[in-house]
């Protein structure tokens, strides 16, 4: 595989209690580029997302990563301890909360005045603000996104696409599913039906 | 070792997951001896299998969610995401949870056994007894509940109850061996050598079965 392309994902397919949600799917990801999975509710992203991740087992295929690729995922779970502070479950994510890059985006996403507010007292939209900090702060070399905008508001979302058209100008490289339009440059594979 | 830090940490937070077993052992412990009328002879004989019984039903009790957590909020398939294996965490909780619960557990219950016999010598049997029991515990315990994890089913303390029993028959033995004057310590071995195959065999099945989960 070369340099150039992180994933390589040959004929893969996946059925659901003999439901079959996709087939003979083939796509690469490489360096710098952003793919975006679409497709209604039901027509098997996030089960994509979770074969890509090695969680879930792709039915037949391969999937191939290549050596040393890294990757930071923020999928529906946002991976928060309800009963600790903000600054806590960032400290868990090994985050310092003191740190002045972390401090400023606290400060674009409003929150800098909750550090010490239990998370479980945050609205949705600011924990799934919480959560972005961690992918706004990571260094993988990929990053997956499974619905990252909802529940946000229009300024996070902005912020959101910025973070995310500035990463690929760092040639990093996204995979995501959204609903909601996120205006990045990407490449598309929609899934739905038996189509691809 | 930043892993042991976040997972001490998680859990030294959550107060009721380990401060609430270490007093559910002090109120079997304080409690029992208050409900029986026993000479204090009889009361030095059965003693140990209380401590035994305490720690068992405080293990089991303090043990009931411990992966249950980081399933529901995604911790655990973020953490199979960024490390590709389950083992390391696994390890480390159990780890933690004897450290929060089990030392607690051991050193209030030599303690008490201590304060029971009015005889130092309880501490070579109580110590060590209570420290590799309630380690060998939360291995066997954290085993069943990742097997029911998300289903909230039996399956788990069915599977757990039968594998328990050898471990409570040598516990008996340690104490009738001790109050018969005879050696104890290949007893305490044989427990450390079970509890060396625990340590390193159970996180591997544990970190397997939640994959299956997370599948």
């Amino acid at each position: 595989m070369s340099d150039s392309i992180l994933l390589k994902v040959d004929s893969i397919g996946f059925s659901i209690n003999q439901n079959r949600l996709f087939h003979n799917l083939s796509f690469n990801l490489k360096k710098g580029k952003a793919l975006h999975i679409k497709g209604n509710n039901g027509s098997g992203k996030s089960s994509l997302i979770r074969i890509l991740l090695g969680i879930t087992p792709a039915g037949k295929g391969s999937i191939l990563w290549n050596k040393n690729t890294d990757i930071c995922f923020l999928g529906h779970k946002n991976v928060l301890k309800n009963y600790l502070t903000l600054s806590d479950n960032l400290y868990i994510h090994g985050i310092d909360s003191n740190e002045s890059k972390t401090k400023d985006i606290l400060a674009d996403l409003g929150l800098i005045k909750r550090l010490d507010t239990i998370v479980g007292n945050l609205s949705y939209g600011q924990q799934k603000k919480l959560a972005l900090i961690r992918i706004f702060l990571n260094q993988a070399k990929v990053i997956i996104l499974d619905e990252p905008c909802v529940g946000l508001d229009d300024s996070t979302r902005i912020l959101t696409t910025k973070f995310l058209s500035s990463e690929l100008k760092k040639n990093k490289s996204i995979i995501y599913t959204s609903h909601i339009p996120i205006d990045i440059d990407s490449e598309t594979i929609t899934l739905g039906g038996n189509q691809v | 070792m930043k892993l042991i830090f976040v997972e001490f940490f998680k859990l030294k937070m959550k107060l009721r997951a380990w401060l609430g077993p270490i007093l559910i052992f002090l109120l079997i412990i304080i409690s029992f001896p208050l409900t029986v009328e026993l000479s204090s002879e009889a009361l030095n004989d059965v003693f140990y299998s209380i401590l035994w019984i305490a720690s068992l039903l405080t293990i089991m009790v303090s043990v009931e969610s411990i992966f249950l957590e980081d399933y529901e909020d995604g911790y655990l398939e973020y953490f199979y995401v960024a490390n590709n294996s389950l083992f390391s965490l696994i390890f480390t909780k159990i780890l933690i949870y004897w450290i929060l619960i089990g030392i607690p557990i051991s050193c209030l219950g030599t303690f008490f056994s201590i304060n029971m016999s009015d005889d130092i010598s309880s501490l070579n049997i109580a110590l060590p007894s209570l420290l590799i029991s309630t380690y060998i515990f939360i291995n066997l315990f954290a085993l069943g509940n990742s097997l029911s994890l998300n289903k909230g089913s039996a399956l788990g303390a069915l599977i757990t109850i039968p594998l328990l029993f050898p471990i409570l028959i040598l516990l008996g033995k340690i104490v009738l061996n001790a109050n018969f004057g005879f050696e104890i310590s290949n007893l305490l071995l044989l427990m450390l050598g079970v509890l060396l195959l625990i340590i390193v065999f159970i996180p591997f099945i544990i970190s397997f079965i939640i994959k299956t989960h997370l599948e």
